[in-house]
């Protein structure tokens, strides 16, 4: 069956993973680094992806084939999924991707602010981990979380101060699964993970506010008794600022700042762990439009932001996810020019 | 062995193979996610984004006039506007002409139907889409399993109720008033709920729960709707929202969008709705091998009043 070349182009890779939209699917996909393909060295220089109709030969998520070059300036081949694990390619045909893995386990959470969790992983900065199975902490268990400063044996959540003035505690152990960066809709609805008691409201989220909202946006709490914030539950609000405060006490760097006066409401605060599972959980924001003004001070109009404000879908699917993490990865290490082309049976 | 006789071991059928008088049925789940949004329109050649816009209510704090002829202080009226991007979706059956000239069915015919199954089906996938993901749900905790969400409940649902209540929602559908027949008892005016078929048994075991067949009236009921609770009048589909490994125990998480009128919106493209369309051979093919079925529709949706719509997460039990 003759081979069409479907698309292709170039990217100046950052050493992270790279998403290229696959509008008409493909069944063959291939990359080279054309920075390291001229460069003396020992990183990858070039990889082949195979789709489904190759059978048993489709390559694995995650996976590839790998040409790497030696000391010596010989072609080694070989997979991503060697010993020396690195990431290949990953063809996502749906959107969220919820993502098959082994139960992989937390060994504590810090009561801190923010919070820093002790995981032997493999996770980048910026993912998105759902927390379940947690002890100790069992009213954050099931919330999702943004990680920072993400290193193999853990990482951290901006968005948690996982302190006692929040109503939490340490975790001794927990486990993870790592989901999309984006719902299947735009804007989506976001864990709080507390409440400030101000003339404007800062509202802590889990995860960074500013990939899914803008100023202008409005947002409705969802705020459940066990909280004991029961004024707010069921406000909207305008933002007014995004992560405008600093991590401080019970607000966690990730926050939204809202023009509801708070002063006078009850503090918030997670129920107890021993609590749960009988007491009602999440406290939540979800969208709910935005207001259109002008500011004469500051020159600002807002309200007709059309790429994050309107009711969308959240991610582009087939996309062929080219994995990074440096020189040995598929996306090669920061600054490597990397040239793309898909192909696709004719039939 | 008999000798002279004519069987079919010596004289077998001269067509080894007979198609049945019917085709079977192209399994389709219920098409829930839709029938309660309302229904908006744009138009061609004014953009790709609708905006629908609502004037929020005035406070009636003070009001009172004192008589001193000093004029109540003026309030400011809120709009808040709700922004929907259009997305086409599209979906194409490439077929050689061997197929329509030897294959024993009317292909091209049987293929639009399914083109078009493809069509109503993706639709509702992308309602239920905006449910599951820009609306804010509490987790239910009735029930007896043990794990965050439990199983649905009584309590849970007169919750959400509650909610709704409170934010002036209304109702979606009218009363079914009683009747004098066995076994039968009358459902209040209800907002909608819309469940997995996963969760029947447990919504079966909710305390007060009137199955379908117990309504005094079966005339005008949907085939998808399962049951009543209280309020709320459940709908079901396989393809109903969950999410796996989301639970305090990593069990799977079923999400139940309850709502009310005007909760939720379809924006369609006017004039681009449902689009199934041909290209004959000549034109797909140099040798006009080749004909091509595609089905496209464009859609927009949103969430339009957050205060008119809640939900549960729950986990299972039976």
């Amino acid at each position: 069956m003759p081979f069409t070349i479907l698309d292709g182009g170039s990217f100046t890779s950052t050493a992270a993973g790279v998403k290229i939209p696959l509008p008409s699917s493909a069944d063959y996909f291939k990359i080279v680094n054309v920075t390291q393909m001229a460069a003396a060295g020992t990183t990858c220089v070039a990889g082949e992806w195979f789709g489904s109709k190759f059978g048993a030969g489709a390559t694995a998520a995650n996976d590839g084939i790998r040409w790497r070059k030696a000391a010596s300036n010989a072609i080694l081949i070989d997979t991503f999924a060697t010993a020396t694990a690195t990431n290949g390619f990953t063809y996502v045909t749906t959107a969220p991707v919820v993502e098959a893995q082994a139960a992989n386990a937390i060994t504590g959470i810090t009561a801190a602010n923010p919070a820093v969790v002790t995981q032997t992983n493999t996770y980048a900065n910026g993912d998105l981990v759902r927390i379940y199975n947690t002890t100790g902490d069992l009213t954050i268990g099931g919330m999702v979380f943004q990680i920072s400063s993400a290193s193999g044996a853990g990482y951290t959540l901006l968005g948690l101060a996982n302190v006692a003035g929040n109503g939490l505690a340490a975790a001794t152990a927990g486990n993870t699964r790592r989901i999309s960066t984006f719902s299947a809709v735009e804007p989506e609805y976001l864990y709080i993970t507390n409440i400030s008691r101000a003339t404007q409201m800062v509202v802590s989220v889990s995860i960074d506010p500013a990939n899914y909202y803008v100023v202008g946006n409005k947002v409705h709490l969802s705020v459940p008794a066990s909280f004991g914030m029961t004024e707010a539950n069921q406000l909207t609000g305008t933002i007014l600022a995004l992560n405008a405060v600093a991590a401080s006490g019970s607000i966690g760097a990730y926050n939204m700042t809202l023009d509801i006066d708070s002063t006078a409401f009850t503090a918030f605060a997670f129920p107890a762990s021993a609590l749960s599972p009988t007491t009602r959980l999440f406290a939540t924001l979800a969208p709910a439009g935005s207001k259109t003004a002008y500011d004469p001070v500051t020159l600002v109009q807002t309200g007709y932001e059309f790429n994050l404000t309107p009711f969308r879908t959240g991610e582009f699917v087939p996309y062929m996810l080219i994995g990074g993490g440096g020189a040995g990865n598929a996306s090669g290490a920061a600054n490597d020019i990397i040239n793309w082309a898909s192909y696709k049976f004719e039939t | 062995m008999s000798s002279g006789i004519t069987n079919i071991n010596n004289m077998a059928p001269e067509l080894p193979l007979q198609l049945s008088e019917d085709l079977l049925s192209t399994p389709m789940f219920n098409l829930i996610h839709s029938f309660g949004a309302d229904l908006h329109y744009a138009e061609s050649h004014i953009g790709r984004n609708i905006r629908m816009s609502r004037y929020e209510r005035l406070s009636t704090n003070g009001g009172q006039l004192d008589g001193s002829g000093i004029d109540p202080a003026p309030e400011v009226v809120v709009r808040s506007d709700i922004d929907a991007k259009v997305e086409i979706y599209a979906k194409t059956v490439v077929i050689n002409e061997q197929v329509v000239l030897w294959e024993n069915d009317k292909v091209l015919t049987k293929f639009t139907a399914l083109l078009g199954q493809w069509l109503r089906e993706k639709e509702d996938l992308l309602m239920r889409d905006l449910y599951a993901s820009s609306v804010s749900y509490i987790n239910a905790t009735g029930g007896v399993n043990g794990d965050q969400p439990s199983e649905i409940s009584r309590n849970d649902i007169n919750n959400i109720e509650r909610i709704l209540l409170g934010n002036d929602a209304r109702t979606m559908l009218e009363t079914i008033e009683a009747q004098n027949k066995f076994g039968t008892a009358p459902t209040r005016d209800a907002f909608i709920a819309l469940a997995s078929t996963d969760i029947t048994p447990d919504l079966q075991n909710v305390q007060g729960v009137l199955l379908k067949n117990a309504y005094p009236m079966q005339e005008g009921l949907r085939p998808e709707e399962y049951c009543s609770v209280s309020r709320f009048r459940f709908f079901v589909s396989s393809k109903a929202a969950k999410t796996p490994g989301a639970s305090l125990t990593g069990a799977t998480v079923y999400t139940i969008p309850m709502y009310g009128l005007e909760a939720a919106t379809k924006v369609e493209q006017n004039n681009y709705s449902a689009l199934l369309g041909y290209r004959p051979p000549y034109v797909v093919s140099s040798v006009a091998q080749n004909s091509q079925l595609y089905a496209k529709f464009a859609i927009g949706r949103a969430i339009t009043n957050q205060n008119w719509i809640s939900g549960l997460n729950v986990t299972q039990r039976l």
